[in-house]
C-alpha cells in the first residue's frame, strides 16, 4: 500500500464555478391550469402533493417560485422540461437577484 | 394562473374519467373532435416550421457561432411563450439554450400533437351504436395522456397569447359582443381548459 500523498486544498476562493448551485424558477402565467402546474410538479419532480400545491400557490400568489436546485446543467435540464410542459421557467444562479 | 370555467363547459362532451384497462376515457361530440384535428393540425404546422437557421442549411454556421443568434429567438409572441428564453438577464446565455433545446422541445410538442391527432383519428364513429353516432369515445393510455395534457396546453397557450388573456379577465370576456370573434375564441380556449382540467384531475388522482 502506498503512503497517504499530501493534497493541497484549494483555498476558498478557489471552489469551481460548477459548485455554485444554480435554481429553476417558474413563473406566473395566466393560461396554466392551477391543478396542471401541480400536476407537473408532482409528475416531473416527484414531489409530494403538498409540497408541489405549496409550490404552485406561490407561483400563483407571489408570481414566481425556486422549485429546484442545483448544478447548472440539472437545471438547464428542468428548466428545458418546464418548458416541453408549457410552463414558463428560467435558470440563474441562486445568489443573483431574482 | 388560469382555471377552468366553474360549471364545465358545453355539455356536448362527457368530461374525461378513469376507465376499464388503465386508461381514461372521454366522449366528444363529431363537432368537436373535428375542431381538436383543426386546432391540433394547426399547432403541428407551428412547431414544425422551425426558423432557417436551426435547419440544414446553415447548421453549419450555427455550430461554429456564425449563425446569427437574434434571428433564432421567435419574433412571434405565440412561439415566444411556446419557447420562452431559458434566461432573463443573460441574453447570450438565453441564446446558447435556445439553440441546444428549441429543436428538441420542437420535435418533442410535434410528436405529442400527433398523437393527439392519432387517437382522435382511431376514434371512429362506426363503432358508436347508431343512436349515439355523434358522441365519438376517446380512449387514452397513460403514453397518449401525457401527450393530450402538453397538446391541451401548448393549443391554450398559443389562443391565450393571441386573445391576450390575463389574471381575472372574465368578465371582460363575458361582456364582448355575441357577434365578437374573440368571444368565440375565448369560448374554445375555455372549453379546452374544461377538457384539460377533467383529464389533469383524473391522472392527479392516480399520483396520491
Amino acid at each position: 500500500m502506498t503512503a497517504p500523498v499530501e493534497i493541497e486544498r484549494p483555498e476558498a476562493a478557489e471552489v469551481p464555478v460548477a459548485d455554485v448551485p444554480w435554481i429553476t424558477i417558474v413563473w406566473n402565467d395566466p393560461v396554466n391550469l392551477m391543478s396542471y402546474v401541480t400536476y407537473v410538479f408532482q409528475a416531473y419532480f416527484a414531489y409530494p402533493k403538498t409540497k408541489a400545491e405549496k409550490l404552485m400557490l406561490d407561483v400563483h400568489e407571489k408570481g414566481k417560485a425556486v422549485v429546484s436546485s442545483g448544478t447548472r446543467e440539472e437545471m438547464e435540464r428542468d428548466v428545458e422540461a418546464m418548458h416541453s410542459y408549457g410552463l414558463w421557467a428560467t435558470l440563474q444562479k441562486a445568489g443573483d437577484r431574482v | 394562473m388560469g382555471h377552468a370555467a366553474e360549471g364545465g363547459g358545453p355539455s356536448l362532451s362527457t368530461a374525461f374519467r378513469r376507465a376499464r384497462g388503465g386508461v381514461v376515457a372521454a366522449s366528444f361530440h363529431v363537432v368537436e373532435v373535428e375542431l381538436l384535428r383543426s386546432l391540433v393540425g394547426q399547432l403541428l404546422e407551428l412547431v414544425r416550421e422551425e426558423p432557417a437557421d436551426l435547419t440544414g442549411g446553415d447548421g453549419w454556421a450555427a455550430e461554429l457561432g456564425l449563425a446569427d443568434d437574434a434571428a433564432s429567438r421567435p419574433t412571434d409572441p405565440v412561439l415566444l411563450r411556446l419557447f420562452p428564453d431559458g434566461y432573463r438577464e443573460d441574453t447570450e446565455a438565453a441564446s446558447d439554450f435556445r439553440r441546444f433545446t428549441e429543436r428538441g422541445l420542437r420535435d418533442r410538442k410535434a410528436a405529442a400533437a400527433a398523437t393527439v391527432l392519432a387517437s382522435l383519428a382511431t376514434a371512429d364513429a362506426a363503432d358508436v351504436p347508431a343512436k349515439n353516432r355523434e358522441k365519438i369515445r376517446i380512449e387514452l393510455d397513460a403514453a397518449e395522456s401525457e401527450a393530450w395534457l402538453r397538446t391541451l396546453t401548448d393549443l391554450r397557450l398559443a389562443l391565450g397569447t393571441r386573445l391576450g388573456v390575463t389574471d381575472a379577465d372574465e368578465d371582460d370576456w363575458l361582456s364582448l359582443d355575441e357577434n365578437d370573434p374573440r368571444r368565440h375564441v375565448h369560448d374554445v380556449y375555455d372549453w379546452l381548459g374544461w377538457v384539460q382540467e377533467t383529464l389533469v384531475r383524473t391522472l392527479s388522482s392516480a399520483l396520491e
